[in-house]
């Protein structure tokens, strides 16, 4: 075994700037003349925004400017997008609601902004957000995905909550398996939300150049390329050879850092209004309220097997919680993510998969550590697990009898 | 503004800070030392750890003037300037003992701080247990475990430079 060939062991070449300090990471960046934000936060779950006072906040020191959701949509800036566009059964396209980067009529989860204060340092940025004074009028809330269609309506686009009703495989076949089945394992399971933390809080810094009409943004993202393509074509903030994205190094992101986020588009917008740069860094709290979650699926699952414990079909209904707004892949990661995987490591003909995809009053929700695919494990793993015991089969000997086997 | 002096790795600093100013803006924003991390704000991630007068703390729940006269010491202050890297920093690296880094300047730390302890012989339920006030999002800690376990042990085989006092 030689030092470099196959099977050797290769040190990472990084390691050496982690170890002794000397990261560069988003939030290390400086730029001279670099302003901060904060931004202002709803503390409602769903409130409408009646007026938003900043005059207090304006005379505080230190403070360069502060901006809110109607001064984004003077400047004409446009809304964040959910990238992958899903059907419903029925054709129609999934319901995408509007998704600003500051909200201006209304909010519609604990956390979502409502105005950014920038100022000369992070505490005088902390002490004028705290003047800010924004008139709620607060509304019912819904935030449990089972009763989501039920529930207040999130948003005017989306009937029920309801953002597509998909579907995959073929539920004529999958019904006639059934029919066959000596045993029929039924199950209800909810794959709980979480948050990714990682435990570099999120970081956007951003910078103009008045002189090239050129923008530049560090940013603590999984995947500098899409956020530019995603800023400059969707968003619209400048066209795509104007908008430099770096990502330095970058502490964790397990999927949360993939998306592209409302800050990055206001210290975008706020740098070149300003003309100085303008980082945000997230506190801990402002991260559970913001980064996307991960997970927040209802499901029934039932596996049908014949008298030997082999697989015969699975059929799934599953309500997948997207939070208050779509984030970018979120519609992607409880479809093609998901169903796709629910055959497992297993030989099932037939499998008949349905999701509903609703809005709530929550933290948008999307691809987290394993993206729809670890959910789709839990469900097959679950419904072996209890058709063993229900069959008095040995777990492990109902899984190799189901394998997949060589041709 | 009140100003505040200290030593920090071995140099004679002073700053002006408000009251509230915690020891690791002092750190990161005054003195560019960027390898302490802000991680959380309830003080349970570790990331801030330094060695204030040769203990580990919190940097994120000390405020700056609390240090006063104080011997600081943080990650870049462990190895020489242009000399070999501490046992403990080579432990890391050799074990890959980290993946993303971000949480690794304050393991560092508090991992000394436990050979400080716990001696240089330690044992995986001691090191894990100690570890309690550092948290690690990507490695699942098996290796970070290792990677403390040797660097306590190279510690230990003479010319180990303990954290700067």
């Amino acid at each position: 075994m030689s030092a470099t060939g196959i099977g050797a062991a290769v040190r990472r070449k990084e390691d050496l700037r982690f170890i002794t300090g000397k990261g560069k990471y988003t939030d290390d960046v400086v730029r001279p003349g670099e302003t901060r934000a904060v931004f202002v936060r709803s503390p409602h779950a769903h409130a409408k925004i009646n007026s938003i006072d900043v005059s207090a906040a304006r005379k505080m020191p230190g403070v360069v400017d502060v901006l809110t959701g109607k001064d984004l949509a003077t400047d004409k800036i446009g809304n964040l997008i959910c990238g992958w566009m899903i059907h419903s059964k029925d054709g129609t396209p999934m319901k995408m609601a509007p998704h600003p980067a500051l909200a201006a009529d209304k909010v519609c989860h604990v956390g979502d902004a409502v105005a950014v204060v920038i100022a000369e340092t992070q505490a005088q940025a902390r002490d004028a957000a705290e003047k800010v004074k924004v008139d709620y009028q607060v509304m019912p809330a819904v935030v449990d995905p089972g009763k989501a269609k039920s529930g207040p309506q999130v948003h005017d686009v989306a009937p029920k909550n309801t953002i597509y009703e998909w579907s995959l495989g073929d539920a004529k076949a999958v019904d006639a398996a059934f029919v066959l089945a000596k045993h029929v394992t039924k199950l209800d399971i909810v794959n709980n939300r979480l948050v990714p933390n990682a435990i570099e809080p999120r970081v956007a810094l951003a910078e103009y150049d008045a002189g090239t009409d050129q923008l530049t943004l560090w940013n603590t993202t999984q995947n500098p390329h899409v956020s530019r393509l995603v800023i400059a074509a969707f968003v619209g903030m400048a066209p795509e050879h104007k908008l430099r994205v770096i990502a330095p190094d970058v502490g964790g992101g397990f999927g949360s850092k993939i998306f592209i986020y409302p800050e990055e588009v206001v210290c975008l917008w706020a740098a070149r209004k300003v003309g100085r740069p303008v980082k945000w860094t997230a506190d801990r709290s402002e991260s559970f309220v913001t980064d996307a979650h991960g997970r927040d699926h209802v499901t029934h699952a039932e596996l049908a097997l014949d008298a030997s414990g082999k697989m015969l079909a699975m059929r799934v209904k599953t309500i997948a919680n997207l939070g208050a707004y779509m984030s970018t892949f979120s519609s992607s990661v409880p479809t093609y993510l998901y169903a796709t995987l629910l055959s497992g490591q297993y030989d099932i003909p037939q499998i008949y998969c349905e999701v509903d995809a609703v809005y709530t009053n929550t933290v948008p929700v999307d691809a987290y550590r394993g993206a729809g695919r670890p959910e789709a494990t839990f469900v097959v793993e679950r419904l072996v697990e209890v058709a063993a015991r229900q069959m008095d089969i040995d777990p492990a000997d109902l899984r190799k009898r189901n394998f997949i086997k060589r041709q | 503004m009140p100003a505040v002096s200290m030593t920090v790795n071995g140099k004679a600093v002073t700053g002006d800070v408000e009251a509230r100013t915690l020891l690791v803006q002092f750190l990161r924003e005054n003195l560019r030392l960027t390898g302490t991390h802000v991680g959380c704000d309830t003080s349970q991630c570790g990331a801030c750890v330094v060695h204030i007068d040769g203990i580990a703390a919190k940097s994120c729940t000390t405020l700056a003037l609390q240090c006063e006269g104080a011997k600081v010491t943080t990650i870049e202050g462990l190895a020489e300037p242009n000399g070999p890297l501490h046992p403990m920093q080579e432990a890391f690296r050799e074990n890959h003992g980290l993946q993303c880094g971000f949480c690794t300047p304050g393991m560092i730390m508090a991992a000394l701080d436990i050979v400080r302890r716990r001696g240089n012989d330690l044992d995986e339920h001691t090191i894990r247990e100690q570890l309690d006030g550092n948290i690690c999002r990507c490695t699942g800690y098996h290796n970070i475990v290792k990677a403390i376990a040797a660097g306590a042990k190279a510690m230990a085989k003479g010319g180990a430079r303990q954290a700067a006092e």
